[in-house]
């Protein structure tokens, strides 16, 4: 029964208990906040082992208004999730200095579970999530103990806790996915502050697709519900930018005016995006998409625009065509697309005339700049050299080393110059698949640059320069082209077998990449079921069970069967009467069975011996038999050695013995 | 006596009853604002802990249960005491499956008798005492197991079980009072090893409900066990204990008397005899004459 006072190892579990709820709060809340908590807390424990007096009610009163008044002027408020959760923590501190009855012990247990779920409204990561399951073992341990103060040590009640976890968690997985969610919230919730996330910028420089680059961050995922287009094909756009002034690009005016259609020319590829965190409204498509996801908008330039800047993961399905026939230009587009810099060097505006000169067909000047990236000796390389004023004009004619947004940018200035219509579209390229989950991991430094020019029947075409320079960047993806580069080999040269023997991974590499990928896998499926489980995903879960449109009565119904069922299990599990834990015993029993069925039965104080002795009295004629099974019974149980051999020599013994 | 009692019970599903206690009510509380809290910010990790938690306490149920379950309690021995006394029945818990039961606690009504721990196949004994105040036979009083067992959310306890245990209960021996009758009194010596007297003739192993003065202390001090002291030989005078010497007294004055007068004798080595108006015992010594003697001064008028 519960004690009414609780001895000093009980305060410990649950300071301990404390402790591991309210630590994941150290990364959020004000340190002052904590370090009350902590004060609290150990001044109580110092009480009990050195037998300090405890602070009065006087004290404690005052202790109290101090800390909400802090509170009330930190955040200026009571209400809300910041202050709540500090005046809960706070609280339940000075609560430690006032502990005496098994009540107060409960309900500290109690508060600190609150506790450990005011931790996910900061964060839901898969570490957090891990910890919360460690902290909730020691509150129930905390609980057990409190229970029963003797008769286990620490290690047996969080083993307890444990395995009562254990079993609680398929239930938990039951009620999880098929409690009804609802979408939106019952009341408001509060704004939180987005600050630090990476994103694709909406003005390029020189070098800013290349700082890009050098993060390894994921950009976005994605899941091909139809067959996945090459590798050469995965153009993911995000942008597209129709001035310069020579230096930078930017999107210029935008016009809100109907999307051009286009016509597709070949299969729907049908994806869906989980697309992170960029504090940017860009939402990435495969080239060209059919549509718009919710709250977003599809652009007169086929780019997708999010009506709020997507601050958390979000989640999309989307259906793109990878070749293409769009409509027609009009004059405020063509204008746009024909603009130049004031300052354009007259070497480039001489290079673009002569190829115009020379072709009449406007495909064929493209064809001619291509042409005559391949020929003349430009390098593709991830770290070009810094450019002065006119980075075109020094490109083109003095440094030749160039990243992909050198190539586009200098090939759309060219192309206007040649009077064809063009722009320059970022975005990303590629992708690494991951083998573990099957799905595209893009990460921003597979952030690219390309080109679109106009051609008369054909709309808008994707020209890429940087396939013209480096076609491994476009075919293999770009950290096979980073790999190349550490490697010093050139691009575009080698044949592609002993391409893809030099670009084979060591074990080593090839262990820390599948890791990677297992590890990816992991934390999006973690977000995928924990994170983004709504109603949304709820449906699709529940349409794959092939339950659509059930309704939240008949769903909580099927909750209550899973549990019932479960608990069903369990319970035969628990209840079920243990086999002897000694095979001797269970052979010695099932001969006393067989020796029952005569009607000599063993009393259950009778020793092996007497009892032998008892039945050869009665059946002499067993005697052999009786005192074999009996010798070798006592030999197999409580003999030293040659338990095993006696063991099958009793179970032979047994099975023969028959009356 | 109940008619339903039996010398052993085990536990079964159809006497095991359980309800949340007022902390569970306080957890189902808890639970229900975290599901709130879940609900409003749309926050998985939070269903997740709610559920868990709510699962946790299903499965609690089942351990609480199991605590119970199949739970053997078996009647032991009681030894007889005077009316006004503690009777002490012996009940021993015992547990036939390889978990352990913790936080037994058996209750007679609302009194806790004890709290125990069973290791797996153990068994532990309680005594339940129990103050007596008439002569006769007692009982075993009902009991009750409890357990909140683990986590204290739950609160389950057995139907009242009735065992098959009695206690004998000698009236209660009036203030030393000199023997009123003057009986034959004749003194043969004793052939053997009689016991009853004064000498020391041996020991033999200690039995519940042996006097603690004939225990040989010394020997268990040393840790040989426990034993008991037996004594005979000598002379012994022979002493009638009538009923109708005491002619005048109420019928319960009579026996407490009487009682009196069969510990007197027994303490002074006498041989004596117990004369009832239906009944006859001895002449005779010894521990168990004492208890014949005894008891049929206990259940004097009752019809057996």
């Amino acid at each position: 029964m519960i004690a009414a006072s609780i001895d000093r190892r009980t305060l410990l579990g649950l300071l301990a208990a404390g402790a591991m709820a309210v630590a994941p709060h150290a990364l959020e809340l004000p340190l002052w906040i904590l370090t009350v908590f902590a004060v609290a807390v150990s001044w109580r424990y110092l009480c009990e082992r050195r037998g300090w007096h405890r602070p009065g009610p006087l004290v404690r009163t005052a202790l109290l208004l101090f800390v909400v008044a802090a509170i009330y002027r930190k955040y200026g408020t009571l209400l809300g999730r910041d202050p709540g959760v500090a005046l809960l923590i706070t609280l339940l501190g000075l609560k430690f200095l006032e502990l005496k009855t098994a009540r107060d012990y409960f309900l500290c247990l109690f508060l600190f579970y609150l506790v450990i779920l005011s931790s996910f409204l900061y964060s839901q990561s898969l570490w957090l999530g891990a910890w919360a399951l460690l902290a909730v073992t020691v509150c129930t341990a905390g609980l057990i103990q409190l229970v029963q103060p003797a008769g286990l040590d620490t290690l047996q009640r969080l083993r307890l806790a444990g395995a009562m976890l254990a079993k609680a968690l398929p239930l938990m997985v039951i009620v999880y996915l098929l409690f009804p969610r609802i979408s939106g919230t019952l009341w408001g919730l509060p704004a939180d502050a987005y600050s630090g996330l990476t994103g694709m910028p909406d003005k390029v420089q020189p070098g800013s697709i290349r700082s890009l680059s050098q993060s390894s961050e994921v950009a976005f995922r994605v899941t091909f519900e139809t067959t996945p287009p090459p590798m050469r094909e995965l153009y993911w756009r995000g942008l597209v930018l129709w001035e310069t002034d020579g230096r930078s690009w930017n999107r210029g005016q935008t016009r809100a005016s109907a999307p051009n259609s286009f016509f597709p020319l070949n299969e729907p590829v049908r994806y869906q995006v989980t697309l992170e965190a960029s504090n940017k409204p860009w939402i990435l498509a495969l080239d060209l998409p059919a549509s718009a996801p919710m709250d977003s908008r599809l652009q007169p330039d086929f780019t997708l625009e999010s009506r709020e800047p997507i601050r958390e993961r979000k989640n999309y399905t989307l259906t793109s065509y990878t070749r293409y026939r769009t409509g027609g230009l009009g004059p405020v587009e063509q204008k746009r697309a024909l603009q130049l810099p004031r300052n354009l060097s007259p070497r480039v505006r001489a290079l673009a005339e002569t190829w115009r000169g020379a072709n009449a067909d406007a495909l064929n000047v493209a064809r001619a700049a291509l042409d005559y990236f391949h020929r003349e000796n430009f390098v593709y390389t991830l770290n070009p050299p810094l450019l002065g004023n006119d980075p075109v004009d020094e490109f083109l004619f003095d440094t030749r080393r160039g990243f992909c947004e050198h190539y586009a940018s200098a090939f759309v200035t060219l192309m206007r110059a040649a009077g064809i219509p063009s722009r320059m579209v970022i975005g990303y390229q590629g992708g690494e698949l991951n083998p573990a989950g099957h799905y595209l991991i893009v990460r921003q430094s597979d952030a690219h640059a390309w080109a679109e020019i106009w051609l008369p029947p054909r709309g808008w075409v994707r020209v890429d320069p940087t396939a013209a320079i480096a076609p491994e960047r476009i075919e293999l993806g770009f950290d096979a082209a980073r790999r190349m580069e550490l490697q010093g080999v050139s691009f575009g040269g080698l044949p592609a077998e002993a391409l893809s023997r030099m670009l084979e991974l060591g074990w080593f590499e090839h262990t820390v990449r599948q890791a990677r990928w297992y590890w990816d896998l992991t934390n999006i499926t973690w977000y995928r079921w924990v994170v983004d489980y709504g109603k949304e995903r709820q449906e699709r879960f529940l349409s794959s069970l092939g339950l659509d449109d059930i309704s939240w009565g008949r769903l909580l119904n099927l909750v209550g069967v899973g549990v019932l069922l479960v608990t069903l299990v369990y319970a035969l599990i628990l209840w079920r009467p243990k086999k002897s834990a000694d095979p001797a015993l269970a052979l010695y029993l099932r001969f006393c069975r067989k020796l029952a069925r005569t009607g000599i039965k063993r009393a259950p104080h009778e020793g092996a011996l007497a009892f032998a002795e008892r039945c050869v009295s009665q059946r002499p004629d067993l005697k052999n038999h009786i005192d074999d099974i009996t010798r070798h019974y006592l030999h197999a149980r409580y003999g030293r050695e040659g338990g095993v051999r006696e063991l099958n020599t009793l179970k032979y013994a047994v099975a023969r013995f028959k009356i | 006596m109940a008619a339903s009692a039996t010398d052993a019970v085990i536990l079964g599903r159809r006497q095991l009853y359980m309800l949340p206690t007022r902390y569970g009510l306080l957890f189902a509380l808890l639970l229900l604002i975290q599901l709130l809290a879940a609900i409003n910010y749309g926050n998985g990790l939070a269903y997740a802990l709610t559920f868990l938690l709510g699962s946790l306490a299903v499965v609690s149920m089942l351990y609480t249960h199991r605590n119970l379950i199949h739970l053997r309690l078996s009647a032991g021995a009681c030894a007889s005491v005077f009316a006004g006394e503690v009777a002490k029945f012996r009940v021993h818990l015992s547990n036939d499956s390889t978990t352990p039961r913790l936080g037994v606690a058996v209750m007679h009504g609302k009194n806790e008798i004890a709290c125990v721990d069973i290791g797996p196949r153990g068994s532990v004994c309680i005594d339940v005492p129990v103050r007596v105040t008439q002569r006769g036979y007692l009982a075993v009083p009902s009991l009750t197991v409890v357990t909140r067992f683990p986590l204290g959310l739950l609160y389950s306890w057995s139907r009242r079980v009735e065992l098959r245990q009695v206690c004998l209960v000698y009236p209660a021996a009036a203030e030393p009072t000199p023997l009123r009758a003057s009986p034959v009194e004749t003194f043969e010596p004793t052939q053997g090893l009689r016991v009853g007297g004064d000498d020391f003739i041996g020991v033999r192993e200690f039995r519940a409900g042996d006097s603690p003065r004939h225990v040989d202390w010394k020997a268990a001090a040393r840790g040989q066990g426990w034993h008991t002291k037996q004594f005979g030989g000598g002379y012994q005078a022979t002493v009638w204990l009538d009923w109708d010497t005491l002619a005048g007294l109420g019928v319960e004055d009579r026996l407490s008397l009487l009682a009196r007068w069969v510990l007197d004798a027994q303490r002074s080595d006498l041989r004596y005899g117990l004369q009832l108006p239906e009944k006859t015992l001895g002449p005779g010594s010894g521990e168990d004459h004492q208890h014949e003697c005894l008891k049929a001064l206990a259940l004097f008028g009752y019809t057996p």
